[in-house]
């Protein structure tokens, strides 16, 4: 396709908390000033950047890509904001893949970030606007029970109980534990906790789902002769890959991600990937709840229609196990700032593959990982493959 | 990972209120005009069918997602159907307990294709279950006013 090569060579994380002092703006700078300070570059390199944050609601602020921008190292520089919703976290890179591959741009900043602690009385609130003004709205839809639907269409086509989901929850907390910028890791959690957890919506319970949280994450992008000057551990972008189903979120079965399979072989076939399940080492799916990892997992072509369970229940999802999904503790662990979560899983994979995700690394010396995100109304999947080596 | 290492304290922050204050007004559509117009006269409810596709719209759309044909065939669907996936909702959007569970479920109507997504009513939990069959219970007429609560609620089919 006549695209350069574009290598991530460097990171960086704020915290992930229920309420941040930092404003937005502040977030965007802290995670993208420890991105540059990383592979030691300063603004002055930096010849463009992609932006990802979620509705204007969260921060509450209309306009809320402008209102960043500078935050995000944008000042006096060709500047764009992109955003699918859950999905923007990996979408946003992906626009900075492409500022990149095009010969466009040599560095280009991502940025994530999301302020969702501004919503009141809560976030929860931002997405009741989100479905069809006459046919749904006047049904009073929140996401908690459109995912509850979706979880028990899940559980009931593969015959699954309570206690095989919930073991995805009891994996990512207590992998959470073992990152410094989590909110809610948890060494000690059990299925027994999970299960007893407060019923929101049946079938979910308050463990099976992320917390609301502040956070933002950023990644620098270099094309390949700047990235082999920079670094001597570039780890390149070898896939991408985005896809939308129906936005109509109920003219689809919705037990089985069509949009995220669609995605993955975008980006498996842009990256030469034949056996996925076989060359991906390391896997970050997205997993607002707990279910939505195994329903990944298996969209991903990664798992079996209905065998994610039996993987995570066998122990191949450990961190120790031969296909470790989010060694980084995930959505359900780390947080979920919308637009920074998915960007997280990105950084993760970075981080592993460079051998520096320190207590959380996994074995083996992975070479290959896939990160992926899902958001807009429910039908958006987003891939990034990363690789090193090649 | 020293850079992940910098502290970032989540502290109590002293904070101004705001608010960004929208109001909307929303016309039904083409297909909407209709279908709620029939569901408000005549208790009736209507899809739109792709003839190319094989595939029957509930809601009505004007245009075919899937070929972008424009759907001109319109089609009657239900009242009877089958429930896809239910959710039991204990808890009310700002937390709270709520004194009744509300049942939410898709539910995919004969002759339909796409599902509609209401509530059930007059079910008693133990029966509930994904493949029951219910049967739209509208309002009474002079009640109705070209809404989707112009259907009170899916009820189980009696035997």
């Amino acid at each position: 396709m006549g695209l350069r090569k574009v290598a991530v060579v460097g990171a960086g994380m704020t915290k992930f908390v229920r309420r941040a002092l930092e404003t937005g703006k502040e977030l965007a700078y802290e995670a993208a000033k420890m991105a540059l300070d990383s592979c030691e570059l300063t603004l002055d390199d930096v010849d463009g950047v992609a932006l990802g944050t979620a509705p204007e609601a969260f921060d509450g602020v209309h306009m809320k890509g402008e209102y960043l921008s500078d935050g995000a190292g944008a000042w006096r520089k060709p500047f764009m904001r992109c955003y699918v919703g859950g999905g923007t976290g990996v979408f946003t890179p992906i626009q900075g893949w492409y500022h990149v591959a095009s010969g466009l741009f040599d560095v280009c900043l991502v940025v994530c970030e999301e302020k969702m602690s501004s919503c009141q009385p809560h976030p929860q609130g931002a997405f009741l606007t989100i479905f069809d003004h006459s046919t749904e709205r006047p049904l009073e839809p929140n996401l908690l029970w459109i995912f509850a639907l979706e979880m028990n269409r899940y559980m009931h086509m593969h015959g699954l109980q309570k206690k095989d989901i919930a073991l995805v929850s009891v994996k990512n907390k207590r992998n959470a534990a073992d990152h410094p910028c989590a909110m809610l890791g948890d060494p000690n959690i059990t299925v027994e906790d999970v299960l007893n957890s407060e019923v929101l919506a049946w079938p979910v319970q308050r463990l099976d789902v992320s917390p609301i949280s502040d956070g933002a994450v950023a990644l620098v992008l270099a094309s390949e002769n700047v990235a082999k000057r920079i670094t001597d551990k570039p780890v390149w972008i070898k896939g991408v890959g985005w896809s939308l189903d129906s936005a109509y979120w109920t003219n689809r079965d919705l037990y089985y991600p069509k949009y995220v399979e669609y995605a993955a072989r975008m980006a498996y076939e842009m990256a030469g990937i034949r056996e996925p399940r076989k060359e991906i080492h390391i896997v970050e799916p997205y997993d607002p709840f707990d279910y939505k990892e195994l329903h990944h997992l298996e969209g991903l072509l990664l798992a079996d229609k209905g065998d994610a369970p039996r993987l995570t229940a066998e122990g191949v999802t450990a961190r120790t196990g031969n296909m470790p999904v989010c060694p980084s503790g995930g959505l359900l662990g780390v947080g979920n700032p919308i637009a920074a979560a998915g960007l997280m899983k990105v950084a993760e994979i970075f981080w592993q593959l460079r051998g520096e995700a320190g207590k959380r690394q996994v074995p083996g010396k992975p070479i290959t990982g896939l990160a992926q995100a899902w958001g807009d109304l429910m039908q958006v999947g987003t891939v990034v493959i990363l690789g090193i080596g090649g | 990972m020293s850079i992940l290492e910098k502290p970032n304290k989540n502290v109590e922050a002293r904070v101004v209120e705001g608010e960004i204050p929208i109001q909307s007004r929303y016309t039904y559509g083409l297909a909407g005009e209709k279908f709620f117009r029939e569901i408000m006269d005549k208790a009736r409810i209507l899809g739109t069918r792709c003839v190319e596709c094989d595939y029957t719209y509930v809601p009505p759309t004007i245009y075919c997602e899937r070929c972008f044909a424009k759907l001109e065939e319109w089609v009657e669907v239900g009242p009877e159907g089958t429930v896809q996936s239910f959710t039991v909702l204990l808890v009310a959007l700002g937390g709270s307990p709520l004194d009744e569970p509300e049942i939410m479920a898709l539910i995919q109507l004969d002759g339909a294709d796409s599902v509609l997504v209401h509530r059930l009513g007059d079910v008693d939990l133990d029966e509930l279950a994904i493949g029951m069959r219910v049967k739209a219970v509208f309002k009474p007429k002079k009640q109705r006013e070209g809404s989707i609560l112009d259907i009170a609620h899916f009820a189980p089919v009696e035997d």
